[in-house]
């Protein structure tokens, strides 16, 4: 069927109709931040995915690849940070293809936020971009109805309170590389731990000027589950085999034919 | 909606807004603009050295408040239609600009939350400042306040602003007014930020609140 | 297709082989045709006259204005096909408003130069159309001052200190680089006299018809910016200085009333057949 369909809105209105909520589209309880050091910029998330109560996923990717050097740390909607990242990393491929120009940091904030103001927050992604162009290292956060905002640090999702406070009494100016880490690290972690949204590891993503960006998955993993102490698995044998029949439960019938090929 | 009133409080869920103290003052060589640099969503601060002077042309410049995402693409807008207007026709008026800002907000009533003081400096007008409230009116004044923290001082201004102040004076005037602003409504603070327009083009200032808590 | 002709002529935007656009220069031709009109661009303004040729002894004299005012600051004159002027000078209209609701300020006289330029260029282009049959004098004034620009049927325009076009246009622009290279500055006032002085002479190489002179114009001294015609005590004065500057010869043209029997031109007059200029 041509056309666009309505199914699911129809389906929603019945279930709003029977009872008090609605399907609610998987949020990711997040951390993210981004930190702007010497020479570079560097982002970083957690790694939980949460529909509502449920831990959807355990060790999920929040950073994106928006091109080679420039990164997206994605909070809010996980399908929507998923898809307009995907959607204008596209095109800024597109455009950098057409310019015959790197992509730049300022392009793809300019693309993101006027697609995001013209879905008037209905698009639920709150971003936080971050990467190298021919114009130096940037570091931009994105909030869902298209609004943008410039620092030295940033943080978003449902931790990014507690970011914050790691980023507000740690940050200082000139950072190196493995300050800039750490910090960005501890401020997940902050998040990990007090925030109930997030959860899991630690990802990251490293661009410096004039090099290629480090995509550092699973950076920290403060949550490796131990060894269990014992073994729940039965042993061989514990249930005891009374008696055992193989049935055919199809023929199978063979048959050779011989097929002439002409030159 | 009935097409009459505007439900002007009601800012979208989980929206960005700049609960805000800006001002524009007009004085002998030019316009001064200023703002304080708080973001907020609900109760938290999103941005605390948050630019809410944006410029749109060289000596045009504007104050935003409101929602940050619609003053933001309000302003990426004028900003478009300038340097398209500079192209052609050369240098915009300040009236020029504000008359773009006015058929934005204007013609986008129903969806915008956006309060912009536009101010700039040009040759013939010198300096000028038009207030551009929330249905999207246009009002030319010697000086605009506006945002949130803006009803503090309506009497502080009205009692202290004086015509054809000179710079000194007029940074002063507006440092005073802001720290009383920010003082009394939450929805202000951070930074005072400032920029200066004048035949010479524009500069910026910034003051922390060790400058002005204690004025 | 007949076998007249080439064929290069039957369409608009079609080429001729050495590059010529025959349908652009027909419209030419029917400007030149057209009855005479002047500008001058003078010190703080502009000034224009245009000949009226009187093609029935009924029409009202001092009525049935030729120049039109596009906006309050801009003054447009045209020799060729009257309606083709009129359907410009509506088009320069909206773009003025267009510009001064978008923009909050007058448009400028080169802003309008340069879009009715397009317009007449777009009708160069598609076969539904057919170009301009007129050659227009735009005039005003802005926040920089004074401008003239004269506008072909090609969309071509220029800006001018004196220009002229129509039937008198060759006498008229040599009289007025005579003028405007002799006295540079000239004032509002003298510019007028001079203006109406040219057309005057101008006529007088092809006196056919009985003619009324009607003048505008548009300076930031004397009428503040706005383009208005010609007070009726200047314009007489400048009548006045005109027939006296060409020997008072279309004077007696004025009186004569018999005269026009003897052209043979005028005998669709007779039939009471009023000829548009």
């Amino acid at each position: 069927m041509a056309g666009l369909s309505f199914d699911n809105y129809q389906r929603n209105q019945l279930l709003a109709e029977r009872s008090k909520t609605v399907p609610q589209a998987t949020s990711t309880g997040t951390t993210i931040v981004g930190v702007k050091y010497n020479g570079g910029v560097l982002i970083a998330a957690d790694t939980r995915s949460t529909q509502g109560p449920i831990v959807a996923n355990k060790n999920c990717a929040k950073l994106h690849r928006m091109s080679p050097k420039i990164w997206c740390a994605g909070a809010g909607t996980a399908a929507d940070t998923e898809e307009v990242t995907r959607l204008i990393g596209s095109n800024l491929e597109l455009h950098s293809l057409y310019a015959s120009r790197e992509p730049r940091v300022v392009s793809a904030l300019q693309m993101l936020k006027q697609h995001l103001f013209k879905y008037q927050g209905h698009v639920g992604a709150y971003l936080i971009v971050a990467g190298v162009d021919p114009t130096g290292a940037h570091l931009f956060s994105i909030h869902a109805h298209g609004s943008t905002d410039v620092g030295f640090y940033q943080s978003l999702g449902s931790g990014s309170l507690a970011a914050m406070a790691v980023l507000e009494s740690n940050w200082k100016q000139d950072l190196t590389r493995e300050e800039a880490i750490v910090l960005a690290s501890d401020a997940i972690e902050a998040g990990i731990w007090n925030d109930l949204g997030s959860g899991s590891n630690v990802d990251l993503c490293v661009m410096e000027v004039g090099k290629d960006a480090e995509y550092l998955r699973n950076y920290r993993t403060p949550n490796n589950r131990e060894a269990k102490q014992r073994s729940y698995k039965f042993a061989r044998g514990t249930t005891a085999v009374l008696s055992q029949r193989v049935l055919d439960i199809c023929q199978v019938e063979e048959e050779s034919v011989d097929i002439e090929l002409e030159a | 909606m009935n097409g009459i009133q505007v439900d002007i409080n009601h800012l979208k869920k989980g929206e960005v807004s700049l609960g805000t103290s800006i001002m524009a003052v007009t004085f002998k060589d030019g316009v001064i603009l200023g703002a304080d640099s708080r973001t907020t969503t609900g109760a938290y601060i999103a941005n605390r050295v948050t630019d809410k002077l944006t410029r749109v042309h060289d000596k045009v410049w504007c104050c935003r408040s409101g929602s940050a995402a619609d003053t933001q693409a309000v302003t990426d807008i004028v900003q478009h239609y300038l340097e398209l207007y500079t192209a052609q026709f050369g240098e915009p008026s300040t009236k020029t600009a504000a008359s773009i800002f006015k058929t934005l907000c204007y013609e986008n009533k129903d969806n915008l939350t956006a309060g912009i003081i536009v101010a700039g400096y040009d040759d013939k007008n010198k300096g000028e400042v038009y207030s551009i409230p929330l249905g999207g009116s246009i009002h030319k004044q010697k000086y605009a306040i506006a945002g949130s923290g803006s009803t503090f001082i309506y009497g502080y201004c009205d009692k202290n602003f004086k015509e054809d102040m000179t710079k000194e004076e007029t940074i002063n005037f507006m440092k005073n007014s802001l720290a009383q602003a920010i003082k009394w409504d939450g929805s202000s603070g951070g930074v005072i930020r400032m920029v200066v327009l004048t035949k010479d083009g524009p500069e910026r200032l910034i003051f922390y609140p060790e400058d002005y808590e204690t004025l | 297709m007949t076998s007249i002709g080439t064929g290069y002529d039957l369409s608009n935007s079609v080429f001729s082989p050495d590059g010529r656009n025959f349908q652009v220069e027909y419209a030419v031709k029917a400007a030149e045709n057209g009855a005479t009109c002047v500008g001058i661009k003078y010190k703080d303004g502009i000034v224009f006259a245009v000949e009226k040729l009187i093609t029935s002894k009924l029409l009202v004299p001092g009525k049935n204005r030729k120049i039109q005012t596009i906006d309050r600051h801009i003054g447009c004159a045209y020799s060729g096909l009257m309606p083709d002027g009129r359907h410009l000078v509506n088009r320069g209209r909206e773009e003025a408003q267009s510009f001064k609701k978008t923009y909050a300020t007058p448009i400028p006289l080169p802003a309008l130069a340069d879009r009715l330029g397009q317009y007449v260029q777009a009708h160069t282009l598609y076969n539904s159309v057919r170009p301009f049959g007129i050659t227009a004098i735009i005039g005003g004034v802005d926040d920089e001052g004074a401008h003239l620009y004269m506008l072909e049927p090609s969309g071509t325009y220029w800006g001018y200190k004196g220009a002229a076009t129509g039937k008198g246009r060759q006498s008229a622009k040599a009289e007025l680089e005579k003028i405007l290279s002799s006295k540079p500055d000239l004032e509002a006032r003298e510019a007028v006299k001079e203006a109406a002085r040219i057309v005057y002479m101008a006529h007088d190489d092809n006196k056919e018809k009985d003619f009324e002179l009607e003048m505008s114009w548009c300076s930031i001294s004397e009428t503040n910016g706005l383009h208005k015609p010609v007070p009726k005590e200047l314009l007489d004065e400048a009548i006045a200085f005109a027939k006296a500057e060409n020997g008072d010869n279309s004077d007696s043209d004025d009186s004569s009333d018999d005269s026009d029997n003897e052209n043979d031109n005028k005998k669709k007059d007779a039939e009471g057949d009023v000829k548009l200029e």
